[in-house]
């Protein structure tokens, strides 16, 4: 036979104190680890979202992001050529040469930042076509000194506006569209490739980007493991990545955009991870040790009673897992506070830096269904831990010292 | 006096368990607030500790814009300039991207002179400056791979590529020791003559990513910025001329507001452990309500029972904060290895303990202060009647 659950309700109530304390304190644990869950849902939304697996992105070898690599503009546009399997559009292949540098601006805060300029060509906007639009203004024309701007950076970055005049070295271009994209691009200032390469002074574009004819097999190996492994893994023999790596004229290193990415974000991930994680173990701890507390002195308090319910012939394990769904209601509760604790900062901007290029990232916090529900689940996980000890405690009390006491 | 002092003693050992979990949550929030300050305070280090005799000149489009190797010899002739030297981020990494550490091509006969904080043993500086393709590397460098002078390095050129495709190789010279927080005890250099020999076969030649400057003695510093920046408004690259402490401060607003969010979670732990202390406090004053009544029937004041309730939390928190200070101070060695990439000299700072004493003390207030109340207006009969 079960005590009814009623019991526990009901002494949590009568403890109102002690039970609101504890349930603020796991709240406060529980509020600031899905925090940094959060941030880390945002970012990786931001850098990851609009990723795709038949766009390719070729970089040259031995580099590990867009800043590293470097093709001159003869060999970007060799490789384009010398690429059975990009796919064709209605002016030609769907690749493009792009530049990458970040950009010393003024943030509207005042002092100075890195922000990602992007030299593009016209078919970039064709292989975008699905996720990129222009929001405001229109598209720079092609070989003009004309910007767009990403809808994040405005409001963000002094000149980052319809109208605005940014000053690149020496050459002063007008922006004349906003542009929206739910990925990095919408942080980024896109611009004609070669009107950008002459203007900073620069030879060649960074990388190579297109898309795939329909079932192409890249064979690429998994990033994370070329970036973290002494002995990287090599791509599959007789695929697109293990013919260009090896290529007498334009050698190059090829992913899919969405293993680029997810090899761009993995130093700050893991970053934000351990921290989550560090955080979530240490204030974890503490809380369990409040939830122990609470759950003794509950106990002590109720020795009598307990002494009755097992003089009545309630079991102890029964006994035992009243107590575990107690403090699991406490867990539960503790939870729910500390949700509506975290809430209010999904949609708070963060800005970091990107480590691998050295650029800010604008970013925001995103208080997700998934991060909610690691919130609950972590702060019931406390409630159990912390109710083990003294739910055993009461379990193995003898009823007659038990009736003795209170 | 020593009596009442017995009793606060008893009171906490009543039920050792409970002070013994309190005692650990404040020693665990402790050592955090510690270590998430001095990641603040390690990232504002440079700033605090710049020179300000230095100046750094890059180009004003970006970090990552070389500039021309002949504007050395221009900013030399600006009246003030004592000193100049040349760096350039090399972006390369040891077998894989995980022992990633920062390296930088550089001219031995001007560096040392501009930054004395970097001491070498001259017989280990000799042997750097006379091997072309020798390197100088961080003490917590030489330990964390093994290297000694002697030892032969490869360096896989990311950013700056090999000409013939393979690893750059760099013979150890010499190990160098940093005497200040905010010069990196785990950074290569390397002979600018090698990289730019190396390089001009096959591309084109290679520029400077930062000129340092150091100005003379009561220089005006605000003239020779407007000087530099002025000399190269109508060259190939315009040039941003900075102090030190501008330079440094960059990379800190870089961090964007992570400290901001860090500062939020330091808050939080001090309100959850508050909340615990507060819980722990009034628990053990429910237990001790009837005894309570007993000694003020024995004629003990209101005041003194104040300050026995008062007393106990003060203990508890000085104990939790006390043992916390000690475990933080203690780990910061292993912490400081395992975020060296991240947070170059973490070390935490005399304040950050003197913070950590201040919060505990006023956790122990805040949380003895309701107990400490309620048992001062306890009426005897009241008490001694038993429940509460």
């Amino acid at each position: 036979m079960f005590v009814p659950l009623s019991y526990n309700l009901r002494s949590l109530f009568v403890r109102k104190s002690a039970t609101l304390l504890t349930v603020l304190g796991i709240g406060a644990t529980v509020a600031i680890v899905s925090g940094v869950v959060a941030l880390i849902m945002g970012f990786r939304t931001m850098f990851t979202a609009g990723g795709r697996d038949d766009v390719a992105v070729f970089l040259r070898p031995g580099a590990n992001s867009e800043g590293d690599s470097q093709f001159s503009r003869d060999r970007g546009l060799k490789l384009i050529k010398s690429v059975p399997e990009i796919a064709e559009g209605p002016q030609g292949p769907l690749a493009s040469m792009e530049a990458y540098l970040a950009v010393l601006l003024s943030p509207e805060r005042g002092g100075l930042t890195n922000v990602p300029l992007r030299g593009v060509q016209t078919p970039t906007f064709e292989i975008r076509k699905g996720e990129l639009a222009i929001i405001e203004g229109e598209n720079f024309r092609p070989g003009s000194d004309e910007l767009i701007v990403g809808q994040r950076l405005v409001g963000h970055i002094q000149g980052c506006h319809l109208g605005g005049v940014i000053t690149l070295n020496k050459t002063p271009f007008r922006v004349v569209g906003v542009f929206e994209h739910e990925g990095q691009f919408g942080g980024e200032i896109w611009g004609d490739l070669d009107r950008l390469l002459a203007a900073m002074g620069r030879y060649g574009p960074n990388r190579v980007i297109a898309q795939l004819a329909p079932g192409t097999e890249i064979g690429a190996p998994d990033p994370t493991q070329v970036m973290f492994s002494d002995d990287p893994p090599q791509p599959k023999e007789g695929t697109m990545a293990a013919r260009l790596l090896t290529d007498t004229e334009v050698p190059a290193k090829v992913y899919s955009e969405t293993q680029f990415l997810a090899s761009q974000t993995v130093m700050l991930t893991g970053l934000l991870g351990f921290l989550a994680v560090a955080l979530g173990l240490i204030m974890g701890l503490a809380a369990i040790f409040t939830a122990t507390n609470t759950m003794l002195s509950a106990l002590a308090a109720r020795t009598h009673e307990i002494g009755i319910l097992l003089a009545m012939g309630f079991r102890p394990i029964p006994i035992f897992l009243s107590f575990m769904f107690e403090a699991l209601v406490l867990g539960l509760i503790g939870g729910l506070a500390g949700s509506v604790m975290a809430l209010p900062f999904n949609g708070v901007r963060a800005g970091t830096m990107n480590f691998q290029t050295f650029t800010e990232m604008a970013f925001s916090f995103r208080v997700t269904p998934l991060v909610l529900g690691i919130a609950i689940s972590f702060a019931m996980m406390l409630g159990l831990l912390g109710g083990a000890w003294p739910a055993w405690r009461a379990a193995r009390l003898k009823p007659t010292i038990a009736l003795r006491q209170g | 006096m020593m009596a009442s002092f017995k009793l606060v003693w008893r009171n906490l050992t009543r039920r050792p368990l409970r002070s013994v979990l309190t005692v650990a949550s404040i020693v665990v929030a402790v050592f955090l607030i510690c270590s998430l300050r001095t990641l603040i305070t390690t990232i504002r280090a440079g700033v605090e500790n710049a020179d300000s005799r230095r100046l750094a000149v890059m180009s004003a489009t970006g970090l990552f814009v070389e500039m021309p190797m002949k504007y050395q010899a221009e900013i030399n002739k600006i009246p003030g300039v004592e000193l100049t030297t040349k760096f350039q981020w090399f972006g390369g990494y040891y077998r894989s991207q995980k022992n990633f550490f920062a390296q930088f091509a550089i001219d031995p006969d001007t560096m040392f002179a501009m930054y004395p904080e970097c001491q070498v043993p001259p017989e280990q500086i000799e042997a750097f400056r006379t091997n072309r393709t020798s390197c100088l590397i961080g003490e917590v460098l030489a330990q964390k791979f093994d290297w000694k002078p002697g030892d032969t390095i490869p360096i896989i050129g990311a950013l700056h590529p090999h000409p013939d495709d393979k690893a750059w190789e760099f013979q150890v010279a010499g190990v160098y020791h940093s005497s200040v927080p905010n010069f990196d005890n785990q950074t290569m250099f390397f002979h600018w003559d090698y990289y730019e020999e190396t390089l001009k076969e096959s591309g084109p030649m290679p520029g400077v990513g930062v000129f340092s400057i150091r100005v003379d003695k009561g220089a005006d510093v605000p003239r020779v910025i407007a000087d530099v920046e002025e000399a190269f408004q109508d060259s190939e690259q315009r040039v941003d001329c900075v102090t030190e402490a501008e330079f440094q401060r960059q990379f800190v607003t870089m961090f964007g507001n992570i400290p901001l969010f860090v500062g939020w979670i330091g808050s939080g732990v001090v309100l959850a452990i508050l909340l615990a202390c507060i819980n722990t406090m009034l628990m053990s004053m429910r237990e001790q309500t009837a005894e309570i009544g007993v000694l003020k029937s024995l004629g003990f004041t209101d005041g003194s029972m104040f300050g026995l309730l008062l007393v106990q939390a003060l203990v508890l928190c000085g104990l939790g904060g006390g043992l916390g200070i000690l475990f933080a101070w203690a780990t910061s060695g292993p912490v400081a290895e395992q975020l060296g990439a991240m947070f170059p000299g973490y070390r935490i700072h005399p304040e950050t303990y003197g913070l950590a004493v201040i919060i505990t003390v006023g956790i122990g207030l805040v949380a003895g202060l309701v107990p400490a109340w309620s048992a001062r207006s306890l009426r005897c009969v009241q008490a001694l009647r038993g429940t509460d």
